[in-house]
């Protein structure tokens, strides 16, 4: 069917993207391989340092610091917030009174831009006059100081982002408006239990769903770091510090560009192969899972 | 039903068109930003990007206004940036920079070495060596060459509460070692074992952890030999000063002034203040405290010295400190050098100075003082700053561009050894990562002055 | 999937589990809103206590009084031109909201209706671009910039979407996909064009799906934070998440009233465009979830 006009014809519609493709993200990302291997600070001309970059992040303690935080970071956004969206979607598609005004609440956040939820946070979370450690101390419960206190700042920002799984809700509660009804009358005939049904018919129904939920939840929390660059700046002790914001800091704030770009190098493989793992598992896991 | 439908959505698409053609209307209506509307016709405008803001904005706002009514060739227009090292760095990098910029003085190296400031005396700018103390002389020069200029700068001092010291019996402290006997002993608890009072503590407020070891003699930076320099940041000296702060939390229990310190976290510079509201005896802070004591503790009576240093060190009577500078550049690629060159001589004009330290409560960057300067100083321990900022034995910050992230680096250090952590268990590590940046940087300067 | 929600008493349990979800997601918008209307001397308080009797008029007369000094303090600030980072927000977010849907529909056109080699390729690169963390390419993305002298204007937050965008591609094509192809051969044999094709035919028919894209991606516009924190140097081009960021983390810090009356300041124009489209936003959002 395909004629030589016509291929042509597909690739010039499509130009758009290719170029931009080309120009926005293919283009720095070989400029950045280059500059991975030079010195260069925007303002004076790079100089080529060979591996120095790539060695010198073996003795780095605070990129160190920075990869743990961001590990914790995904491993309890990405389970918790997979939890919390699945469950909330379930809760949310019962039908019951006010069941759509919550799907427009909990839509909300999302829409919020991450600088306004951010310092709205901060103010929540606000040691002092904060509405949750009035809350906490309403209940006799200890007001911990969430941002300035080493221990509770990355639980903080945890809390902040799972603020905006909106989207996950979403797409998570359409999912289980997909699953035929059918499946359920029969289990119904069955005689299985709400939570028979389900973890073998709506669970396996909406891992498809899922899949891509966690996928996007992991690729976005390994990038984190508006929400601590404007919540702590990293601190107190780099408790906060992000892998990404460390790219950020290096190249923005310290001057070194070439440093920048090989750490932002090492983060690109290391989020590709997280994201080829995760891909294989879960979807291995919905083909070993029979539907009934 | 089906009819009510379609209806609901065609009233909401009006009502979203609607809104679209009044935002766009909006967003694409031609219009002067507030920025532009007061600037008179006819006039060079210069950009001057400044984080000051508040009252320390106004008093800066008043050199501008100043300078602009004393001329009417140039304008110079004032933009209050936050994050301003960064901004700066990345707006001089795109080609695209300010006319002049306001920033700290760390910045100074980096922006000399990489050509992104342009030298003084190619605009005709540098008043020659003795215009300002020696001290800000070494802030501002690099390499002999003037690339900045003081925009008011500042040393700490230690401020006392006259009551809590008369109350106990107690003179000033004379040591370091003596100052904290003495905050133990004026550390007041509650019945239920918390500090309701401290004499004091280095972390009140913490954004001077940096700077303890000047107070042992000890070097954050040791550039007498220039082409290797290091940072013995593990020299007993340091261990001495950052032991002395450990002292703190292990006399009082780390526990106890956690909670303490944690309640002025954002309460500084205001009637919560941890010394103006008095729950603090001695607080190790700058000039400007003077000023806020003045509007929320008008009945606060307190003496200012010099911070006291540690006991047995050479020439005992010179205070010890460190004296920091805030600077303007005029960037490279700025659209108007010679302008700008204008206004900075405005402000180093000895009357303006002058007249803006005193509305910053500071001290004064240049070498000589008009007669009045101190006595009509508005803060009263103004001739404690001076002692210091003139000293002989003063520092300033380490003159080199790995400063910002050698901070950066030392301030977990820090928490740990606040936290109890073996002090030089902690710097040992700091300084060795602390050799490799700075190598690093010697190598890169000097193959890229051999033009590699 | 069939209500949990058997008996009458699990069905009230769901009930207020429902309202406590919707309560706990709402909660820092409230705080935000009641912080913004305070005066300094009451924050942290509620609005109305025995200060304050709800019943009074004069505490209301107080409340207007508190509430239009925060946000005229905010519009008029020294250090912050709201109305101006307002405009510049509006600016991007609609030329980047035209230029996105214009174009991913282009692109969503030729991966969706027209056969030609290499159309499936292209369609694997789109869902590749996906994953390309945006901190890789943040630091090299500002040189490219620079080259292109678009560093100093607002070019750098708009004119990318020009190239089209992979979600906006794929969800366009989501819906090209459902229109049945037999208009095109009746288009066709009208002596229709392969663009006429488009602009006459697909994109009226597809109005809907342009409209939840153009929305989407001028919220993610309106929201975008790293991009203006990255690219734009000059007071005059904030926009307001960068204005937002700048007004709190200035010198000294800022009363956290006028903070939060920025912060409204800053969601409300989201917030109306939601109210006014969140049934077509949110399954848009849903469209996400269909595996093709």
């Amino acid at each position: 069917m395909a004629t030589k006009a016509s291929n042509l014809r597909g690739w010039i519609w499509a130009s758009p993207f290719l170029i931009g493709l080309a120009l926005f993200t293919l283009l720095p990302a070989a400029l950045s391989i280059a500059y991975s291997f030079t010195d260069y600070s925007l303002l004076d001309p790079p100089v080529f340092v060979g591996l120095d970059n790539y060695r010198e992040m073996l003795a780095d303690p605070a990129l160190g610091r920075a990869t743990l935080n961001t590990i914790l970071f995904c491993l309890f956004n990405v389970t918790i917030g997979t939890i919390l969206s699945v469950a909330i979607a379930l809760l949310l598609e019962q039908r019951l009174p006010f069941s759509a005004l919550a799907r427009l609440i909990v839509f909300l956040p999302t829409l919020v831009p991450i600088v306004a939820g951010s310092l709205g946070w901060m103010w929540v979370l606000n040691a002092d006059q904060g509405i949750l450690n009035r809350a906490l101390a309403f209940l006799h419960l200890p007001t911990p100081n969430w941002l300035g206190d080493a221990r509770f700042a990355l639980p903080a920002i945890i809390i902040v982002s799972l603020w905006s799984i909106g989207s996950a809700i979403v797409i998570a509660g359409a999912a289980i408006r997909d699953v035929p009804a059918a499946l359920y009358e029969a289990a119904l005939i069955d005689g299985a239990g709400p939570l028979r049904r389900l973890r073998h018919i709506t669970l396996p129904m909406i891992t498809p769903a899922l899949t891509l939920n966690i996928i996007m939840s992991l690729i976005w929390s390994t990038q984190a770091f508006a929400a601590p660059l404007i919540m702590t700046r990293g601190g107190p002790q780099n408790a906060t510090l992000t892998y990404a914001m460390h790219v950020y800091n290096n190249a923005f704030v310290f001057g070194r560009m070439g440093y920048a770009c090989a750490l932002a190098w090492v983060q690109f493989l290391a989020t590709a192969i997280l994201v080829a793992l995760a891909l294989k598992i879960l979807t291995s896991l919905s083909h070993a899972r029979p539907l009934r | 039903m089906p009819p009510i439908g379609p209806i609901i959505d065609r009233s909401r698409r009006a009502a979203i068109g609607a809104l679209a053609a009044g935002a766009a209307a909006f967003a694409f209506w031609p219009s002067t930003p507030r920025s532009r509307r007061d600037i008179p016709h006819g006039r060079t405008v210069l950009s001057y990007w400044e984080k000051w803001t508040g009252p320390e904005g106004e008093a800066i706002q008043r050199v501008v206004d100043a300078f602009n009514s004393s001329q009417d060739r140039i304008y110079v227009q004032r933009l209050a940036v936050s994050d301003q090292n960064s901004k700066a760095l990345v707006a001089i990098g795109g080609g695209d920079p300010p006319d002049l910029a306001g920033l700290f003085s760390y910045s100074v190296p980096q922006y000399a070495e990489s050509g992104a400031a342009i030298p003084f005396d190619q605009l005709g700018l540098d008043p020659g060596p003795g215009f300002f103390t020696p001290a800000i002389e070494r802030v501002l020069r690099h390499q002999g060459r003037l690339f900045a200029a003081p925009n008011t700068s500042y040393s700490l001092a230690l401020y006392y509460n006259l009551d809590h010291f008369e109350e106990a019996g107690l003179a000033p402290p004379t040591s370091l070692e003596s100052l904290a006997d003495t905050a133990v002993a004026l550390t007041r608890r509650a019945p239920d074992r918390s500090i309701d009072r401290v004499g004091f503590l280095p972390s009140l407020p913490w954004w001077w952890y940096y700077l303890w070891p000047v107070y042992a003699d000890g070097l954050l930076y040791d550039d007498s030999s220039p082409d290797a320099p290091t940072a013995p940041i593990d020299s007993d000296a340091c261990v001495r000063a950052f032991e002395w702060v450990a002292s703190f939390p292990k006399r009082l229990g780390l526990a106890d002034v956690r909670t303490f310190a944690d309640r002025f976290a954002r309460s500084y510079h205001n009637a919560g203040d941890p010394f103006l509201s008095g729950r603090c005896s001695m607080a190790f802070q700058g000039p400007w405290l003077a000023n806020f004591a003045r509007v929320y503790a008008p009945t606060l009576r307190f003496g200012v010295i010099p911070m006291p240093h540690a006991a047995g060190l050479p020439d005992p009577l010179q205070p010890r400190g460190l004296v920091e500078c805030d600077v303007i550049i005029i960037p490279r690629g700025c659209p108007h050098p010679e302008e700008a060159a204008e206004f900075v001589r405005f402000t180093l004009r000895q009357d303006i100075q002058e007249s803006l330290c005193r509305d910053h409560f500071k001290s004064s960057p240049l070498a000589s003082l008009s007669p009045t300067f101190l006595s009509t100083h508005p803060h009263p321990g103004i001739a404690a700053f001076e002692a210091v900022a003139r000293s002989p034995r003063v520092s300033v910050l380490p003159r080199t561009r790995v400063w910002k992230n050698y901070s950066e680096l030392l301030l977990p250090a820090y928490d740990a050894i606040w936290a109890g952590a073996d002090v030089r268990s902690v710097l040992s590590p700091l300084a060795a990562r602390l050799r490799i940046l700075i190598d690093r940087q010697q190598d890169i300067a000097r193959r890229r002055s051999n033009g590699d | 999937m069939k209500p949990f929600a058997a008996t009458r008493s699990a069905s009230t349990l769901l009930t207020l589990l429902t309202l406590a979800v919707a309560v706990g997601f709402a909660m820092p918008l409230l705080a935000m809103l009641i912080a913004s209307v305070q005066p300094t001397n009451r924050l942290g308080k509620p609005l109305f206590d025995h200060d304050r009797p709800i019943l009074a008029a004069q505490s209301w007369l107080d409340l207007l009084r508190d509430a239009a000094a925060n946000y005229q303090n905010v519009l008029s600030s020294p250090i912050a031109d709201f109305p101006l980072y307002l405009k510049n927000s509006l600016v991007v977010s609609f030329l980047a909201s035209a230029a996105m849907t214009l174009s991913s529909a282009a692109v969503a056109f030729a991966l969706a209706r027209l056969n030609w080699k290499g159309r499936d390729a292209v369609f694997a690169l789109v869902l590749a671009s996906l994953v390309i963390p945006f901190p890789v390419v943040m630091a090299p993305l500002y040189l490219v910039f620079r080259n292109l002298g678009w560093i100093g204007t607002l070019l750098p937050l708009w004119a990318p979407a020009c190239f089209g965008g992979a979600f906006s591609i794929f969800l366009l094509r989501q819906f090209f996909l459902s229109i049945p192809k037999e208009l095109d051969e009746a288009a066709r044999l009208d002596g229709c064009s392969e663009f006429s094709l488009f602009t006459r035919v697909i994109l009226p028919i597809s109005a809907p799906a342009l409209a939840v894209t153009a929305i989407l991606q001028f919220v993610a516009s309106w929201n975008d934070f790293l991009s203006p924190l990255l690219f734009v140097n000059h007071q005059d081009l904030y926009t307001v998440a960068l204005g937002l960021h700048m007004f709190q983390s200035q010198h000294g810090g800022a009363e956290w009233n006028s903070t939060m009356a920025a912060t409204l300041i800053a969601i409300v124009p989201v917030l109306i465009l939601f109210a006014l489209a969140h049934r077509s936003v949110q399954d848009g959002i849903a469209t996400q979830g269909l595996n093709s």
